[in-house]
């Protein structure tokens, strides 16, 4: 018998209960933004970027070094009044970066490699990944970094329960990207391209999409959602580390899986259900809150092996 | 033809070369780490990798001692030559470092590693070569059990959860407790699990117990659930990089209650990490405090400030003291022979040093006090040192 459900804590209330469930939409808003890289790029290609991850840790280096200049240094303890354009043009100026880093990875290591087989482009998806793993702490050294802080971080109440405003933060913004995003998907013309390919990538270009530019472009999107994770993450928990895309890129593809691959509605959903089980299981045991996570996670595949809200069944030869 | 040459020559080269390399270590190993002015001291701990910062830390202190040591005249009229040895932050790394100080360098003594692991794979080498062996700062009890040759001046985890529940209890007079730590760090459940059974004992209540998984960030689950369980005191056992965010956090939570830590809150960026005010008020136990007023710390504080720049850290002072030790031990034998040395480590009694006042029990562990100190701004000012006896 594990000692799973011996609790210690005083009463298990709804209040607690209510508590985790919205610490988990805080974690899982963050798996969501990351989870879609995942999707999009498995949606059009049928390829695991196991990059993505990095490209998140890279999201939040970008806006470490330009926030240097404007945030409070925690070694100066200067605090200056950061103006929220300043803050947005960080948000911006990261997305960029991390979009051109994601084309450019796409284009040096996927696209010489689209027509050959899916193993090789998976074991150069790793590749890509030790490689800036290492290469990050080269760069950036191997030594934590506190980011700048911008807003003091503060409990911000809601009715029973409260949150740091940092989590709302994180909560509000995700949920704007996601929306935006899946209107871009679903109502412009690129949308439709990147649709199409993912639908057939032949008949796409026989059609007349420019199959190159939307690849580009879905590894471009889903890398800006991804410095966006970054740069939130950052702000909450202000400690980047070169290997800090690891973990949470491994949390945002089981995610991408939870919701069903290839579905950005699913990468949200499965992004916000992972965060909350953790939280939840957590109430009772905090040691054993990931490996029940799992076990939950393992269970809905067994029961709906596309995921959550994937399509079934179609599968390219 | 010409390449089976080629091959037959460099294979002839490679045996000359092994041979005259067995012929140098025979001579080397009639003496025993000494010369007519010079006594090898070999010293080995991680100035690379992971642990970088604790070895370059403990070797700045043993560099300041040494340069002391030979400005007064040495050890007995002869100066230290010190051996140096990196061990990158593997502990494979240690065993090698521990043949080559053994077998190459002769070395009289060794000091080192700061990691256990590095330590335990060692230990052994220098067991069986008869060299002493003083470790400056692992706590793992096992080290020292490898053998009669290997000893530390360092406190244990044991004693260092132990203190810190007397410290809670009796001096802050807090009767519940909650714990954070690192479930994947045996150095965070180890303190964790005799904080809890010392605090209890003293009929204190741990009301919650939580733990988070290493490299993790974000720990709004744990604090949540520490929060619902009301405690006024929150022991938590970890690095300063974690406890940076989880002081953070929990304030950012509406926590006010102190936090309570071990020698791993110690860094110049742990105020700077958690951001000013965040961890006033909290305490946690160190082997020094830069603030003891005893003239053998005030004069170490000085001259390390002069030499490196900057403040001194725990490791840099018992990497100090460890050179000391070595010292005493060298002089009480009254010869150098490694034999009578380690029986001079053994009996070493009261020893003076930076981290305290110490003497060498018979498991050839320090028995020395912790020091208690208190966050107020950016200093860690002292509240007062908990000896071995009020703990037991």
């Amino acid at each position: 018998m594990l000692p799973l459900l011996e609790t210690e804590a005083p009463g298990i209330t709804a209040e607690l209960i209510l508590q985790q469930v919205a610490n988990g939409v805080a974690k899982g808003s963050v798996y969501a933004l990351i989870a879609v890289g995942y999707t999009m790029v498995y949606g059009v290609l049928q390829l695991i970027n196991f990059a993505h991850g990095e490209v998140y840790m890279l999201g939040a280096y970008f806006s470490y070094y330009p926030a240097k200049w404007f945030g409070y240094v925690p070694e100066t303890g200067e605090k200056p009044k950061v103006p929220l354009y300043l803050i947005g043009a960080l948000f911006v100026g990261s997305m960029a970066a991390c979009a051109a880093v994601g084309m450019l990875i796409e284009r040096l290591a996927y696209r010489p490699l689209r027509n050959s087989s899916r193993l090789a482009a998976l074991i150069t998806a790793i590749g890509v990944s030790l490689f800036l793993q290492n290469a990050g702490q080269m760069v950036f050294g191997a030594d934590p970094k506190g980011f700048p802080v911008f807003m003091d971080q503060e409990s911000v109440p809601l009715g029973p329960i409260e949150l740091a405003n940092t989590k709302l933060v994180i909560i509000v913004v995700a949920a704007i990207m996601m929306t935006g995003l899946h209107l871009f998907v679903q109502r412009t013309k690129p949308g439709a391209a990147m649709r199409a390919c993912s639908f057939d990538m032949r008949t796409a270009r026989l059609m007349g999409v420019n199959v190159d530019r939307t690849v580009a472009m879905t590894f471009a999107l889903g890398s800006a959602m991804a410095a966006v994770g970054g740069v939130l993450v950052a702000m909450d928990q202000p400690r980047l580390t070169p290997l800090m895309g690891l973990m949470m890129g491994l949390k945002a593809f089981i995610a991408a899986v939870l919701g069903g691959i290839g579905s950005i509605p699913g990468a949200a959903l499965g992004g916000l259900v992972l965060g909350v089980a953790e939280s939840v299981v957590g109430t009772w045991s905090t040691t054993y809150a990931e490996a029940v996570a799992f076990i939950v996670l393992i269970l809905v595949l067994l029961v709906k092996p596309s995921g959550l809200l994937g399509k079934s069944g179609r599968e390219k030869v | 033809m010409r390449t089976a040459l080629t091959l037959l020559i460099a294979l002839g080269a490679v045996l000359a070369l092994s041979l005259t390399a067995c012929k140098k270590e025979d001579n080397s190993a009639g003496t025993s780490g000494v010369t007519d002015d010079t006594v090898k001291i070999g010293l080995f701990v991680s100035t690379t990798g992971d642990y970088a910062t604790f070895g370059g830390d403990t070797k700045n202190g043993v560099d300041l001692a040494v340069e002391e040591i030979n400005a007064a005249g040495g050890i007995n009229g002869k100066k230290i030559d010190l051996k140096f040895q990196d061990t990158a932050s593997k502990p494979e790394e240690g065993g090698s470092a521990a043949v080559k100080l053994a077998t190459q360098e002769n070395v009289l003594v060794a000091m080192g590693a700061v990691a256990s692991g590095i330590s335990l794979s060692a230990a052994p080498v220098f067991q069986k070569n008869g060299i002493p062996m003083i470790s400056p700062s692992s706590t793992n009890p096992t080290v020292t059990q490898q053998g009669d040759q290997i000893f530390r001046i360092c406190f244990l985890d044991d004693f260092q959860g132990a203190a810190c529940a007397v410290f809670a209890r009796k001096d802050l007079k807090k009767e519940k407790a909650a714990i954070l730590m690192n479930q994947d760090d045996a150095y965070s459940t180890g303190l964790g699990k005799f904080f809890k059974a010392k605090f209890e004992k003293l009929g204190g209540k741990v009301v919650a117990e939580e733990s988070f998984k290493a490299k993790t960030s974000e720990f709004n689950t744990q604090i949540t659930n520490i929060k619902n369980a009301n405690p006024d005191i929150i022991f938590v056992p970890a690095y300063y990089n974690d406890v940076a965010l989880i002081g953070k956090q929990f304030r950012s939570q509406g926590v006010d209650v102190p936090l309570l830590g071990g020698d791993g809150w110690e860094s110049g960026k742990l105020i700077p990490n958690a951001g000013p005010g965040t961890l006033d008020g909290c305490y946690f136990g160190n082997h020094y405090s830069q603030a003891d007023d005893r003239e053998v710390v005030k004069n170490f504080v000085a001259n390390y400030k002069k030499k490196y720049g900057e403040a001194p850290s725990s490791l840099a002072a018992l990497g100090y003291d460890d050179v000391y030790v070595a010292k005493k031990a060298i002089e009480n034998a009254g010869a150098f022979d490694r034999a009578k040395i380690r029986e001079a480590l053994a009996n070493l009694k009261d020893f003076e040093g930076v981290t305290g006042k110490f003497s060498i029990d018979e498991n050839r562990n320090a028995r020395k006090p912790i020091s208690m100190l208190k966050i107020e701004g950016e200093k860690f000012n002292l509240v007062r040192q908990i000896q071995p006896g009020e703990v037991e």
